[in-house]
């Protein structure tokens, strides 16, 4: 079952070029949005944070607790929700995963321990269902080009190339950011140089978290909270960190790029059937084809042997 | 008073003791229902709260005559999670043996809930010979198919709610009003990547064709899909005037905020569109669904008057839960139980063949029309006149309100379209 019309026609291809373009660097940026905080976190501590698409969720159920349980303003809600976030991946670092530090396997194995506790959690305190939402920050939609797109998508992008803009001032220009980058260069140098190094991965994980909830607070207006989109976080960040390369910012937001444009034109030329395969096969390849990703600093296969 | 004259007494007296003892042991132990459910998901929870409440109204009545002892139900439900992405049906099938082994159920019901758990738990019944009957979830027609095919084997496998085929049907009764009234002729299918849903797709689109629609294009989503808006403007491209969706998973309600958000100019017409059935679904969409329709499969599932059982059902399970009947699988959770009460008392057993003809033999007006399976397939009878079988119910959403439309026999009001479709 396809699309009835010839997909390579140039008429449509010419009517094509703009959605795919919109639509591809909204896919891209939200996608960015998603991995960030895994990629700073793994940056820096070298710690895969598999409870990443938790936090994700959770925060949006904490905006949404404050927003309608406890009646707050909007703007405080989500101040708050990412606040809270950020303590919570503070303190699953700090009583948690510093017990497992640089032993791979079971950073892994307990941080998504704790992914499962935070998702079952919430499960089991009754969050389940299809009527948790968050309001857009702006209603309405315009046309780009003759392609509609909803303003909520289109702040995404404008928030996306923000938090990548403030991402760069803040390691570059700021001493716990220089800390941070000290740290994910080189723990041992920075260590000398008298950085801690547990206080600086306690600080990642808890940015890290953060950056779970601002995308989340700016991508879950689009739809529901719901808890098992946790796990759909999660892969898809993995995947654009691995394609990326583990531990580099920059690295993942070009993937993001790479994985949201070849979703949409999946999309469009072999149907959307086919749009999860994406980035899974993303990871295949790059697993294959260049084991470091396109800017990890981890050494390729055969330098290592 | 002589010694043999006590002795007489004390024997009867241990006898009578004996027997109201057995009588206390039986009347006390329970009839164990086992339900399968995928609890996260409303098609689960809907059916969960439905058999719960069942059981509470039979068991204050006094409970089941099982062959002249009054028995409790009692259910235990365990969740099959077999709704959520990722989910092996395995695990769905080692929640059925579970209840059946462990938890010692005397009948299944409800789920599992997803049509490839479903299909695939049919041998685990057949093997273990528990009767089951399904009342949520599952729409594929191959479940009816294969108890018809293999009797003898898949006897024990009953479905009371609707099923795929049967809501094909009741959707292209509307699109053919919509086209006879609107002039529409064009229809995009949308559905999620799931058996049932794809197996509809399929059935959709042959029929549409068969009956001259034009079909502008079919997109399978996979399950998890967070975006539709490259579907939503290859449907808005090519004039399309209905939206057919099938799909569970609660993204669901992502694709219909787009939908209002793009404005795109086509009727978003659903069936298992969980996202939409829930009363909730205004108030998490700020009104930006209003006008989607959606097939609840049953009535009792929307405000109708289909029975005098039906309003009575929903104000009692609003009542009882605090909101009112959500979706598919709640009506017919709650007529299973009195449907199952119906068989074993006729049976005067717990014997699973017996019961099974029993349940062949059903004929009750229930929530939502008359109930009767059919004989061969244990699919419950379907009609548009709930005298003559059990009726479904399509809504819409209107000004903040779930109407049904369809079937008109209980319909409360008429399709509306949105203003920037008005024809």
């Amino acid at each position: 079952m396809r699309f009835s019309f010839n997909p390579v026609s140039p008429e449509f291809q010419a009517e094509n070029v703009m959605e795919i373009l919109i639509y591809g660097t909204i896919n891209s940026v939200s996608l960015a949005l998603y991995a960030l905080g895994f990629a700073m976190v793994y940056g820096v501590s070298r710690l895969p944070n598999f409870a990443h698409g938790a936090l994700f969720v959770i925060s949006g159920f904490i905006t949404w607790s404050f927003l309608n349980t406890l009646g707050l303003n909007y703007l405080v809600s989500i101040v708050l929700a990412m606040v809270a976030t950020g303590i919570i991946g503070a303190l699953i670092y700090q009583f948690i995963l510093i017990r497992v530090r640089g032993m791979a396997i079971s950073e892994i194995m307990a941080s998504y321990a704790m992914g499962l506790a935070i998702l079952e959690g919430l499960r089991w305190g009754g969050f389940k269902g299809m009527t948790y939402t968050l309001p857009a920050f702006i209603e309405g939609s315009t046309e780009l080009a003759g392609v509609s797109v909803d303003y909520q998508r289109l702040l995404v992008v404008g928030i996306g190339v923000a938090v990548v803009a403030l991402l760069w001032l803040f390691t570059h220009y700021t001493r716990i950011g220089l800390a941070l980058r000290g740290m994910a260069q080189d723990e041992r140098a920075a260590m000398m140089l008298g950085i801690d190094s547990d206080r600086m991965a306690v600080a990642a994980m808890g940015f890290g978290s953060m950056l779970a909830a601002l995308a989340a607070i700016v991508l879950l207006p689009l739809g529901n909270i719901v808890v098992e989109a946790g796990y759909n976080i999660l892969i898809l960040a993995i995947a654009v960190c691995i394609v990326g390369g583990l531990g580099s910012w920059m690295g993942a937001v070009l993937a993001a790029f790479l994985i949201g444009f070849a979703q949409i034109l999946t999309v469009v030329y072999l149907g959307a059937h086919y749009q999860m395969v994406v980035a899974l096969l993303a990871i295949i390849l790059t697993l294959i084809l260049k084991p470091s990703g396109l800017f990890g600093r981890q050494k390729e296969l055969e330098e290592r042997v | 008073m002589n010694k043999n004259s006590i002795k007489g007494l004390m024997v009867l007296m241990v006898a009578g003791l004996f027997v109201l003892s057995s009588g206390i042991v039986s009347a006390a132990e329970p009839i164990v229902i086992g339900s399968p459910l995928s609890t996260a998901y409303l098609y689960g929870w809907a059916a969960e709260r439905g058999i719960k409440m069942a059981i509470e109204e039979i068991n204050a009545k006094g409970g089941v005559n099982v062959g002249g002892t009054k028995r409790p139900f009692a259910v235990e439900v365990i969740d099959t999670r077999d709704l959520e992405p990722g989910v092996p049906v395995s695990e769905a099938l080692l929640a059925v043996e579970k209840l059946i082994l462990d938890k010692k159920a005397d009948f299944i019901m409800g789920g599992p809930v997803r049509s490839e758990a479903a299909l695939a738990a049919m041998s685990l019944l057949s093997k273990y010979k528990k009767v089951s009957i399904l009342t949520t979830g599952v729409l594929t027609p191959a479940y009816h198919a294969t108890v018809a095919k293999q009797y003898d084997k898949f006897k024990y496998c009953f479905r009371i709610h609707g099923e795929a085929k049967n809501i094909v049907g009741e959707m292209f009764a509307n699109f053919t009003e919509l086209r006879e009234k609107y002039g529409f002729n064009n229809l995009f299918i949308i559905a999620q990547d799931v058996s049932h849903a794809r197996g509809a797709a399929k059935v959709m689109n042959d029929v549409a064709v068969k009956k001259g629609w034009n079909v502008t294009g079919v997109e399978i989503y996979p399950t998890g899909a967070s975006d539709f808006s490259m579907g939503l403007l290859k449907a808005k491209k090519t004039q399309t005037e209905i939206i057919n969706i099938w799909m569970d998973m609660p993204e669901s309600a992502i694709l219909l905020k787009q939908w209002y958000e793009m404005k795109i100019p086509a009727l978003p017409f659903g069936s298992t569109l969980a996202a939409a059935e829930q009363p909730g679904f205004w108030k998490a969409t700020d009104g930006k669904g209003e006008y989607t329709l959606c097939n609840v499969v049953n009535a009792g599932n929307a405000p109708s008057d289909a029975t005098p059982w039906t309003m009575k059902f929903y104000n009692a399970y609003t009542k009882k839960w605090g909101v009112e009947p959500e979706g598919l699988g709640t009506s017919s959770s709650y007529m299973a139980v009195y449907v199952l009460r119906d068989a074993i008392e006729r049976a005067g057993s717990l014997d699973s063949d017996k019961v099974v003809e029993e349940l062949e033999k059903t004929d009750i007006m229930g929530v939502y029309g008359r109930l009767r399976f059919d004989p061969k397939s244990h699919q419950v009878i379907p009609a548009l006149d709930p005298k003559e079988g059990a009726v479904g119910s399509i809504l819409q959403w209107q000004a903040g309100k779930r109407v049904v439309v369809y079937p008109k026999s209980i319909a409360k009001g008429s399709i509306l379209l949105p203003p920037w479709m008005k024809k």
